[in-house]
């Protein structure tokens, strides 16, 4: 289990022998629930107990926004910021030969077919800011380049409340070419 | 100074602890004892990277899982461990996230004998003399290194695949443009810093008037984005990224005649130990900071002019660690702790 030490998996396996109530049953059980019943959202790969997800399904979000991650869990953190108020589309990885996946692994043509379908205004790419999310930006840039929307991606740069003298030399670099005009 | 040294399964070290003097260290011992292992631990410790090996995984202690290496310097304490799995640096007993504090403490020149491949080996000896130097006194050097090895490596796989996909090669053109520009322009400018300082350091040294010039010779011109361009059947059929830094190279006359074609080894000899000295002028009058000085076999090695003029140009602020077969050669005057390696155990006299 990821985040579990020696350790820590000593603890839980003795607290699981040694428990007196049926906690550890309860916790087997919502376990395998899960395994059963969370799957992936047909349309935007987030995590789902019903046909389409949450934020797919719900109304009152902004449909005409779409924001391109490369993982499902990336999605978490940017829900939290409460920031974004549109959908998503997660592409399950992003174009990486040195791992060998290309674009036919992920869920690239899911996202042209939803570009053509669900009339967005504005797609959002939020991809990684190194080699890989580069080159996978640029990948979808030219493949949705074709369609009447406005393409932006996320900025990178300085962290929030952080003075300068704090932020390490590279990411200073990045918020400096990235600069916006006032 | 770097003030004491401790390794665990480090080459062939399971353990070991030393405490250095500045100026002059000397480690003597037959051939096979261990002692370029004490000078790469120190390169270790203090850059995180060796003066010899492309990787660390070979550092390892054989049969074993990791090694540790930790020290003082300039009453600073450093450690470090590698694991294949995981990396984990401290700074005065702090767990670091970032490398920067950490690398900011210590500079590393390396000489040794086989410095001659400078001129006389392929371009790569250069461009690691030149990321070596980049690497030390720039901290964005080594990231932007990194990410272009890595959109290069990324596009030459897609270059080698049985059908290679123009879109995919192409989503990589940015990052390689990107990145490779700004590792060219650093690059052309430390070479630029470098070409006086060897320049003089072979004035000294060679003590024939003869003049060395080094010049970088780019992999590609300033217009990458346009050589990239027109090389696309080229690296379609050699299935290879046939432009850019990876193609970096120094240009290196002696008397405006190619060293690695007209030199002799004598003369080949001088040049490599010129370039080596202008690195460390570099920290000296850029950075204003003397570089500890690892010298791998060389005494022993030079005649005995040689020996005496690079004596005599070395920064005399900066601590070094020699290693050689034989103290035969020392000079009067050069003095310091002498470590002898024998099986594994290390006497000080």
């Amino acid at each position: 289990m990821p985040g579990i030490g020696p350790r820590s998996a000593e603890r839980i396996a003795l607290w699981i022998v040694q428990a007196r109530g049926d906690q550890p049953e309860h916790i087997a059980r919502a376990i395998a629930a899960t395994r059963e019943s969370v799957r992936p959202c047909p349309r935007c790969g987030f995590f789902t107990m019903e046909e389409i997800c949450g934020i797919c399904s719900d109304t009152t979000r902004a449909a005409d926004l779409l924001c391109v991650v490369e993982q499902a869990t990336d999605i978490l953190p940017l829900e939290k910021t409460s920031a974004f108020r549109g959908r998503y589309h997660s592409l399950g990885g992003r174009i990486s030969p040195l791992d060998h996946v290309g674009p036919d692994d992920l869920r690239i043509k899911e996202l042209v077919a939803r570009v053509e379908q669900e009339k967005f205004s504005e797609v959002i790419l939020a991809l990684a800011a190194d080699v890989e999310g580069e080159a996978t930006t640029n990948y979808l840039v030219e493949l949705l380049k074709p369609f009447p929307i406005s393409l932006t991606r996320i900025a990178h740069g300085l962290p929030a409340g952080g003075g300068l003298e704090s932020a390490d030399e590279l990411t200073l670099y990045q918020a400096l070419s990235g600069r916006t005009k006032l | 100074m770097l003030a004491d040294l401790q390794l665990r399964n480090f080459r062939c070290f399971e353990s070991l602890g030393l405490e250095f003097a500045p100026g002059f260290n000397f480690f003597i011992g037959r051939n096979g004892q261990g002692k370029t292992s004490i000078l790469e631990a120190a390169c270790v410790l203090l850059r995180l990277q060796s003066q010899r090996s492309a990787t660390l995984g070979s550092v390892v202690r054989f049969g074993q899982k990791s090694f540790a290496v930790s020290g003082r310097r300039e009453n600073h304490r450093l450690e470090f461990r590698y694991s294949p799995l995981r990396r984990k640096i401290a700074f005065d007993d702090v767990e670091q996230r970032t490398l920067e504090d950490y690398l900011r403490i210590g500079r590393v020149v390396s000489f040794a004998n086989t410095d001659i491949e400078l001129i006389r080996g392929g371009s790569e000896a250069r461009r690691r003399y030149l990321d070596f130097l980049g690497a030390q006194i720039d901290p964005l050097y080594r990231p932007t290194l990194r990410s272009y090895e890595r959109a290069l490596r990324s596009r030459n796989a897609l270059l080698k695949s049985s059908q290679p996909r123009p879109r995919e090669i192409a989503a990589y053109d940015a990052p390689l443009l990107e990145h490779g520009a700004r590792l060219s322009g650093m690059r052309t400018r430390l070479v630029e810093r470098l070409a006086p300082l060897a320049a003089a350091a072979h004035r000294d040294i060679s003590g024939n008037g003869e003049a060395l010039q080094i010049r970088f010779g780019p992999g590609n011109s300033e217009e990458f984005a346009r050589d990239l361009e027109n090389s696309r059947a080229r690296e379609l059929r050699l299935r290879q990224t046939v432009v850019g830094p990876h193609r970096d190279d120094i240009e290196i006359l002696v008397e405006g005649q190619l060293a690695n074609q007209y030199a002799s080894e004598g003369q080949q000899r001088t040049v490599a130990l010129a370039l080596k000295i202008a690195q460390s002028r570099i920290f000296m009058t850029e950075e204003a900071a003397p570089p500890l000085l690892l010298i791998d076999d060389i005494f022993g090695e030079l005649d005995p002019v040689r020996r005496n003029a690079l004596l005599q140009h070395l920064p005399p602020e900066s601590q070094k660690l020699v290693t050689a077969t034989t103290m035969q050669w020392r000079e009067e005057g050069v003095e310091g702790p002498i470590f002898e390696l024998h099986d594994r155990q290390v006497i000080r006299r």
